[in-house]
């Protein structure tokens, strides 16, 4: 089954990062940025939330200073750092000075006992904090994560355009498996010969063509044997009643 | 060889205390932690580390004069990264208007490099402010810990097998009556299906698990 596996990725070569095309708006420096300054290649997707994929196993999330500093935002941060960590081993986070507009005297951050809390916290759960001054920086951390990502043999190596209706409703299907990011789905299409030949996949055969840890592609095999008799019969017996 | 120097490079201060390398004894950042109301212990054998903090985290300060005067401040932080201390290793930096153009190579060093975690400060102040924060805030919940959150995995399945062209929620709970898991449901024959989903959409779902997709395979 490994015939089918794709190379490990090359060590040299453009770096490639995907982006959520959500992030697209607001960042037109930095898309430009990549390309042209960082020649990455940039593939626009739609992921389950604003943010970028820089490897196989990081994903990146881009916040302004203030946001990190207001109170109101902490839910939605913790939500979206939460769902990032159960699908990325790892989760960087590049905080970014505040803009500002044109003819606006630069004021100071405000550096608040809330805002050193929220840091410690992220610090705390194992997230990778980043700091930038704006757009242009930002890019260049993008891409040197990248490239340092490729280096360590973790670099997105498969095709990011996945071609036919039927590889676009396999990709759906693998994206819908617990704990796979895009990443891991899209190895997945053009490693697997067929949906069938990952489903009967062994542990290192899932492991392997999805481009992911062992921890991970145990978990994907024994939800694909994962019987679900229990959850049926209390639907059943929910309509009864 | 010291054999002191190895279990200090694991010690933990007590709740609300800091224990902090003898040199900083008076320096404005203690004078501030003290405000804050966290007490300090020195320590001569820290190593390279500056403080230690109560929840098993240590800082080494580059502060703005390092990073000027040269690469000096390099040397300590891979000493600093290659002690095998349990700690969460943290570096503070101090960004000022003087240092600041140095900041990003910096960050590159310490963050892409070493892979430790960088906190920018301006100056002893704001660090004296950190290091408060994060003593008080040992006792309390990080809204960032992932919730331990057991997935309820049948929707999961269910929600999977929808995937399948041409089988919406009535189909899949059906299939999922006789073959309980995806794996067995992959692996039935059109005909085992025929009676569950009729014919045609059974030959579908066969034909969908087992085409080919990939293109060099």
């Amino acid at each position: 089954t490994s015939s089918s596996v794709s190379e490990p990725p090359a060590a040299s070569g453009p770096v490639c990062i995907l982006v959520d095309s959500r992030c697209l708006s607001g960042a037109v420096e930095l898309m430009t940025s990549l390309r042209q300054r960082h020649a990455a290649t940039i593939h626009v997707c739609s992921l389950d939330g604003s943010y970028f994929i820089v490897s196989n196993r990081t994903a990146v999330e881009r916040h302004s200073q203030s946001d990190l500093a207001a109170m109101q935002n902490r839910k939605r941060l913790a939500d979206k750092v939460n769902s990032l960590q159960r699908l990325f081993e790892r989760v960087c986070l590049i905080v970014e000075k505040d803009r500002t507009k044109a003819g606006e005297a630069a004021r100071p951050f405000q550096r608040t006992r809330y805002y050193d809390s929220t840091l410690t916290a992220l610090v705390r759960t194992g997230v990778r904090l980043l700091w930038s001054d704006g757009s242009e920086q930002s890019a260049g951390l993008l891409a040197d994560l990248a490239r340092l990502e490729q280096r360590k043999g973790q670099g997105i190596a498969v095709p990011l355009e996945v071609k036919g209706p039927h590889r676009q409703q396999a990709l759906q299907l693998y994206l819908s498996l617990p704990s796979v990011n895009y990443v891991h789905a899209l190895s997945m299409s053009h490693n697997f010969s067929s949906i069938a030949q990952l489903i009967n996949g062994s542990i290192e055969a899932i492991q392997k063509g999805g481009c992911m840890s062992r921890s991970r592609a145990e978990e994907i095999y024994r939800f694909l044997r994962y019987s679900c008799d229990s959850f049926l019969m209390n639907t059943s017996k929910s309509k009864n009643s | 060889m010291d054999t002191k120097a190895p279990s200090l490079l694991n010690a933990v201060p007590p709740y609300g205390h800091v224990i902090a390398s003898e040199k900083w004894r008076n320096s404005s950042l203690i004078q501030s932690l003290k405000c804050g109301g966290v007490k300090t212990l020195f320590e001569n054998e820290l190593g390279v580390a500056d403080f230690h903090l109560p929840n098993k985290s240590c800082i080494l300060y580059v502060s703005e004069c390092d990073i000027i005067a040269g690469n000096g401040y390099k040397r300590k932080l891979v000493r600093y990264r290659n002690s095998s201390s349990s700690f969460q290793e943290l570096v503070l930096v101090e960004n000022t208007r003087l240092s600041e153009q140095y900041f990003s190579a910096v960050q590159k060093f310490v963050v892409l490099d070493l892979g430790l975690t960088l906190l920018p400060v301006s100056g002893q102040t704001e660090a004296s402010q950190l290091i408060s924060q994060m003593v008080d805030g040992e006792g309390r919940e990080n809204p960032f810990r992932s919730r331990s959150s057991s997935l309820l995995l049948d929707p999961l399945v269910l929600a999977l097998v929808q995937h399948v062209p041409g089988v919406g929620r009535v189909k899949a709970l059906a299939l999922l009556q006789h073959f309980s898991s995806i794996h067995q449901l992959c692996n039935a024959a059109p005909d085992q299906l025929e009676h569950i989903v009729g014919q045609a959409a059974a030959q579908q779902i066969h034909s969908f698990f087992h085409k080919p997709t990939a293109a060099g395979s």
